[in-house]
């Protein structure tokens, strides 16, 4: 097995040699702490500021409103649970297919007397601005709907969402770790965005929260002065600077890279669709992340299928994980009302700046005879 | 790599893998919360496992058990895997990691009501 495939961008994406390359002095020669005052300090404060110029010139927002921290899951509590905790009490707003970061938080936040309502989506993951509209309540203190479903990769629509959220005056957080750098977002009705740089080629364990200037706020994490005191904890300076830098590139080549990999994507689910029979495409036809195919084989349990691609050197992820007593489908399949025989065969596999026309003739090639093989053992319809 | 190359040769090529027609004996088990199904069908000859078929529905190392168990039991007195452990299966795949454990149990557990079907509708067992 020498060939390798990677279709699993939406788990993560190799740092991109322009981001290393920019990084790499800020683990050596500019070490110091960016809170110093000597000029070691000033050097890697000098790094990072130019890497929150770069971010905020490429949301156009103001530097100032820019908070990094370790992390999307970061950048979601922080959203969250910093909103909530300013009001002190009250009504939360956000969808059945949030990632566990904004879910969890949420749902803790319950525990702490908060009451939070979960809307619901349609058989494509989208979710109804009016659905949100009816769920706010004089006591509504805070809304969060992600971009896009890093499963399905379901777009949602945000600008609508957050018309109808702003109407009410309520402050609206966006979790677009999944669609940062990859699609536009209008930033006109959000208030806080919360988004990553290993999903664009940056490193891992840096993200950021952008947090719309004059919102309330409280921070979760305490110490020092940094971010505004918005956010305690020396700077991850390497890695922030490779953030700007991934962002530099990702304005860049975004937008032809957006057109290049949803035709990819489309080659794929075509592909798998005239050969293996009893497949079906999960998530929006059209309003969808580029790079992302979630596709269910029925009466087939999706691990058996990601371990024959891994056999064969592709890499995708399953939607529904098969772990001893806590097993389940997909939520977010769950909620967009997918029966279990389909739920429990789903597929993901994304895209990205690395994947060719060939790659996606492989692993077509590869998936029919896998497929074929489980479901020769498989009885159809057990699930 | 997380699975023994047995395990894996029995994922990518499973043996007895399918429905058996007129079988002697029958037998299911289910794994709760996973979903995870084996079903066994054996046909007997003189009290002894003359034929045997599985179908699965489960993850890799669940379908790799059960091919490697029903090579296992070929041959062997049915009356013997009444009392069928799941380490007995587990080792025929060379192990299973720890959340994997319960593909032994499903197929072990399906094999021994397989078993006891057959010596009921032979009226062995009551």
């Amino acid at each position: 097995m020498d060939r390798r495939v990677y279709l699993d961008h939406n788990a993560s994406t190799p740092v991109h040699p322009e981001v290393l390359a920019e990084m790499l002095p800020f683990f050596g020669e500019y070490f110091g702490n960016p809170s110093s005052v000597h000029a070691f300090g000033r050097e890697a404060r000098a790094g990072l500021d130019t890497a929150r110029e770069r971010v905020a010139r490429f949301l156009r927002v103001g530097p100032e409103e820019l908070v990094f921290t370790s992390g999307g899951t970061e950048s979601d509590n922080l959203g969250v649970k910093g909103l909530a905790w300013a009001r002190g009490r009250g009504h939360l707003i956000t969808s059945k297919i949030e990632h566990h970061a904004v879910l969890r938080a949420c749902q803790w936040l319950e525990t702490q007397g908060f009451t939070v309502t979960y809307v619901g989506v349609d058989g494509h993951g989208m979710i109804d601005p009016d659905d949100v509209k009816r769920a706010i309540r004089p006591d509504t203190i805070g809304v969060s709907i992600m971009h896009a479903n890093s499963e399905v990769g379901t777009i949602q629509p945000v600008t609508a969402i957050g018309a109808v959220v702003r109407e009410a005056g309520v402050p609206f957080h966006v979790d677009a770790v999944q669609t940062f750098g990859k699609i536009d977002l209008d930033l006109a009705n959000i208030d806080l965005v919360s988004f990553s740089s290993h999903k664009i080629y940056g490193p891992k364990g840096v993200a950021g929260l952008w947090i719309r200037k004059g919102t309330k706020m409280v921070s979760v994490q305490h110490g020092g002065e940094h971010e505004r005191r918005r956010r305690a904890g020396t700077e991850n300076v390497p890695g922030i600077v490779g953030l700007g830098m991934a962002v530099e590139v990702r304005a860049r080549d975004m937008h032809e890279e957006r057109r290049r990999v949803t035709g990819l994507r489309d080659r794929l689910w075509e592909g798998i669709r005239a050969r293996v029979p009893d497949a079906r495409l999960n998530g929006h036809p059209t309003e969808r992340l580029p790079g992302t195919a979630n596709i269910s084989y029925r009466g087939v349990e999706s691990e058996s299928v990601v371990l024959g691609l891994d056999l064969k050197g592709i890499g995708v992820s399953a939607g529904s994980a098969c772990t001893s007593g806590n097993v389940e489908p997909s939520y977010v399949l769950v909620a967009m009302g997918a029966p279990l025989e389909w739920a429990m065969g789903a597929v993901r596999h994304s895209l990205g700046r690395s994947t060719t026309a060939d790659d996606i003739d492989y692993v077509v090639e590869s998936v029919e005879p896998i497929v074929r093989k489980l479901r020769a053992a498989m009885p159809v319809g057990a699930a | 790599m997380r699975y023994s190359p047995t395990l894996l040769d029995h994922f990518l090529n499973p043996r007895n893998a399918g429905l058996m027609r007129e079988p002697d004996g029958v037998g299911v088990e289910e794994y709760e919360g996973c979903g995870d199904l084996a079903r066994f069908f054996l046909r007997v000859r003189d009290g002894c496992v003359a034929e045997v078929r599985f179908q699965t529905y489960g993850c890799g190392p669940t379908i790799a058990a059960a091919s490697a168990a029903s090579v296992r039991v070929s041959g062997r007195a049915v009356e013997e895997l009444l009392n069928l452990k799941p380490q007995e299966v587990e080792d025929a795949v060379d192990g299973l990691p720890d959340d994997r454990k319960h593909a032994a149990d499903v197929v072990a557990g399906a094999l021994r009501a397989a078993a006891l079907d057959a010596l009921r509708r032979r009226g062995e067992v009551h």
